[in-house]
């Protein structure tokens, strides 16, 4: 998943930006609102937020987000754990809300959570391509099963597979699905994200990744 | 407990007091004034009598006839009551050496109502006596009236008196208590408009005062809630600072050691290990801390599972022994933080194990086979508790778990044990009883 980190304490930020790329995640780290701007309009899988930031309320950030109309899944990383600023967080836009100090673990475990829920799914085992092709997706495992043998699949490959089935139906275009994947390797090689497709089409049959031609790429939902 | 004394009891208990002095101070002036009134009207009434009798007698005597028998209607007969004895009664008596009744009205004493001449009004005994000469030198005729014609005539006007003023003090009574009644309806209104006021609001205020002897004390009542929100306020920016500053480090640490754990190589994780579970205790402890002294902060009471709760406790190097069968209820990571700190201190005291035990509903009891303290130690520690005089009289250990049992509505005993420590929990009967945390401060 790409996530965008908020957090201005650098002991903490660099900790969470470092495990959750241990998890295989791609993270860019903003310490400031004014630093997560510049960020704005680039596809996210989820935010990670602090309340209290040098140059504002990471609160009130999300608020004005989601007043335009942007659903990225939001975790509100706090120290605040009154039972009113929890309801107040999770009532201006946050999709879960982790009081300070948390185990990696579980903020790792809550944010599958919660891009699982944005998906619109209910397990963290997902089907996936066509009935025939019995492709299963474990969000929580990060591994994917095809005709109940476990697949073997790179980071990277892993990561498309995980983008498009978190936006399973819908058709994600090339640059998007770079954004969310690759970062600098896309600058790097203009070709890198073929090569994970097809890697993947190998290991996980033709139908299961469908090329929209000149939009992108789609995995759909078995009917 | 002593009920709490009321404005309207008071003031009604006061207004029948001196209703009723006042009442009887006025029965007295006007009984002395009626007396004298009522006597002289009396007086009146034996004269006018007298004057009846003497026209007729003295024309009896006139013409000879003797006069002990007036034909006349005499005032006696007209003086006749409906129901009793007579008003009046005359004689008609003869002083000579020794004074002898020549004639007297039916009604009357044998005797002469008078041993010596006795002219105008005089008292007898038993008698109002009005004497007037008669005829031939010694001749007198008395009329009288009885003493207690005279004064039933006077209790009747006074019970009369009473009968009328009476209702007129219980009319009032009853006024006064409704009026009293929808005086102090503001006092109410005024507790139902606190009750639900929230002085955190922006420009919170009671609103105008129904009275004007009120004002003063609604004025009184907003300066404090905006002095008290003012600090409220600030406790709360402080404590979002306080807790930012104090759990953002801790987060870090967590991570970097979750990290470090990954990436150590295998020899140091064990370590890293350690150091993380320190780090887990400090967080309880902190989150502890916070919550203690936090404005306004209530504990999240839920039933306790013992074993569940000794589970979360990272006690290495000690042998934790749970037996409990009693009910249990309090705020988790209040327990939790108060049990590190003993277990801490069983610790530092050479414990090499330690029994949580639940003796009755609500009570917690942890007991360690350490060096425990010497017998005045001790004392001091259980004086120091129950005064809450912790400075310098204990460490962080036992003060937290004191307050963290206060705030349950209990408090820390420390039971006398032959070998090791004791220490008990009391988490007091449930929620009712449990104060908010920060009226558990002591300075």
């Amino acid at each position: 998943m790409r996530l965008l980190l908020v957090e201005d304490d650098d002991l903490l930020g660099e900790g969470l930006r470092d495990f959750l790329r241990m998890e295989g995640h791609r993270v860019d780290w903003a310490r400031s609102l004014s630093a997560a701007a510049g960020y704005l309009g680039e596809p996210f899988d989820a935010w990670l937020l602090d309340w209290q930031l040098p140059d504002g309320s990471g609160l009130d950030w999300l608020r004005q987000r989601r007043a335009t109309g942007d659903l990225t899944p939001a975790l509100m990383l706090t120290a605040r754990d009154h039972l009113g600023d929890r309801l107040h967080g999770l009532d201006s836009g946050a999709d879960d809300y982790l009081v300070k100090p948390f185990a990696p673990e579980e903020l790792a475990a809550r944010l599958r959570a919660v891009c699982r829920r944005s998906a619109g799914a209910a397990s963290h085992r997902v089907s996936v391509g066509p009935a025939d092709a019995a492709i299963e997706v474990d969000l929580a495992a990060r591994c994917a099963w095809v005709h109940g043998q476990r697949s073997d699949l790179t980071g990277r490959e892993w990561a498309v597979l995980e983008a498009l089935t978190l936006r399973a139906g819908r058709i994600v275009s090339k640059s998007e699905l770079e954004q969310l994947v690759l970062g600098f390797e896309s600058e790097l090689a203009s070709n890198a994200l073929e090569v994970h497709v097809s890697s993947l089409r190998r290991k996980l049959g033709h139908g299961a990744l469908a090329t929209v031609r000149g939009l992108g790429y789609r995995v759909s939902t078995p009917a | 407990m002593k009920a709490p004394r009321s404005i309207r009891g008071r003031v009604l208990r006061t207004q029948l007091i001196w209703s009723l002095l006042g009442g009887l101070a006025l029965a007295t002036a006007l009984w002395l004034a009626m007396q004298n009134e009522v006597d002289e009207l009396l007086d009146d009434s034996l004269l006018s009598a007298a004057e009846l009798l003497i026209g007729p007698m003295l024309e009896q005597t006139a013409a000879g006839a003797p006069a002990t028998a007036p034909t006349a209607p005499t005032p006696a007969s007209a003086g006749e009551r409906n129901g009793g004895g007579p008003r009046f009664v005359w004689q008609l008596v003869r002083h000579d050496l020794a004074p002898t009744v020549l004639a007297n009205a039916a009604d009357a004493p044998v005797q002469p109502l008078a041993s010596t001449p006795s002219a105008g009004f005089s008292d007898v005994p038993g008698w109002r006596l009005y004497g007037r000469a008669l005829g031939p030198p010694g001749r007198m005729l008395y009329v009288a009236q009885s003493r207690a014609e005279r004064s039933e005539a006077k209790l009747e006007m006074a019970f009369t008196a009473l009968l009328a003023g009476l209702p007129m003090l219980l009319l009032g009574m009853l006024w006064l208590n409704m009026r009293l009644r929808e005086d102090l309806q503001p006092l109410q209104a005024l507790s139902a408009r606190l009750a639900d006021f929230d002085g955190l609001q922006p420009h919170a205020s009671l609103g105008v005062a129904d009275y004007d002897e009120l004002r003063p004390v609604q004025a009184a009542i907003d300066a404090l809630v905006a002095r008290l929100a003012r600090r409220i306020t600030l406790e709360r920016a402080f404590s979002a600072h306080t807790a930012h500053a104090l759990r953002t480090p801790l987060a870090g640490i967590e991570v970097q050691l979750a990290m470090a754990l990954r990436e150590a190589p295998a020899a140091l994780v064990p370590r890293l290990q350690r150091v993380r579970t320190a780090a887990g205790r400090l967080q309880h402890v902190v989150a502890a801390l916070l919550a203690m002294f936090r404005s306004g902060a209530e504990i999240e009471r839920a039933p306790l599972d013992v074993t569940q709760l000794a589970a979360r406790l990272p006690v290495e190097g000690l042998a934790l022994h749970v037996q409990a069968t009693a009910p249990l209820s309090g705020d988790a990571d209040l327990v939790t933080a108060a049990l590190l700190n003993l277990l801490d201190n069983a610790q530092r005291h050479g414990a090499q194990a330690v029994t949580l035990t639940t003796p009755h509903a609500g009570c917690l009891r942890v007991h360690d086979d350490g060096t425990g303290v010497s017998r005045e130690q001790h004392q001091s520690l259980q004086a120091a508790l129950q005064a809450q005089d912790y400075e310098g009289r204990m460490g962080l250990g036992l003060m937290l778990a004191d307050l963290v049992a206060r705030a349950h509505g209990g408090s820390l005993q420390l039971p006398h044990a032959e070998s090791g420590f004791t220490a008990v929990l009391n988490l007091g009967p449930g929620p009712a009883a449990a104060q908010p945390l920060s009226a558990i401060h002591h300075d």
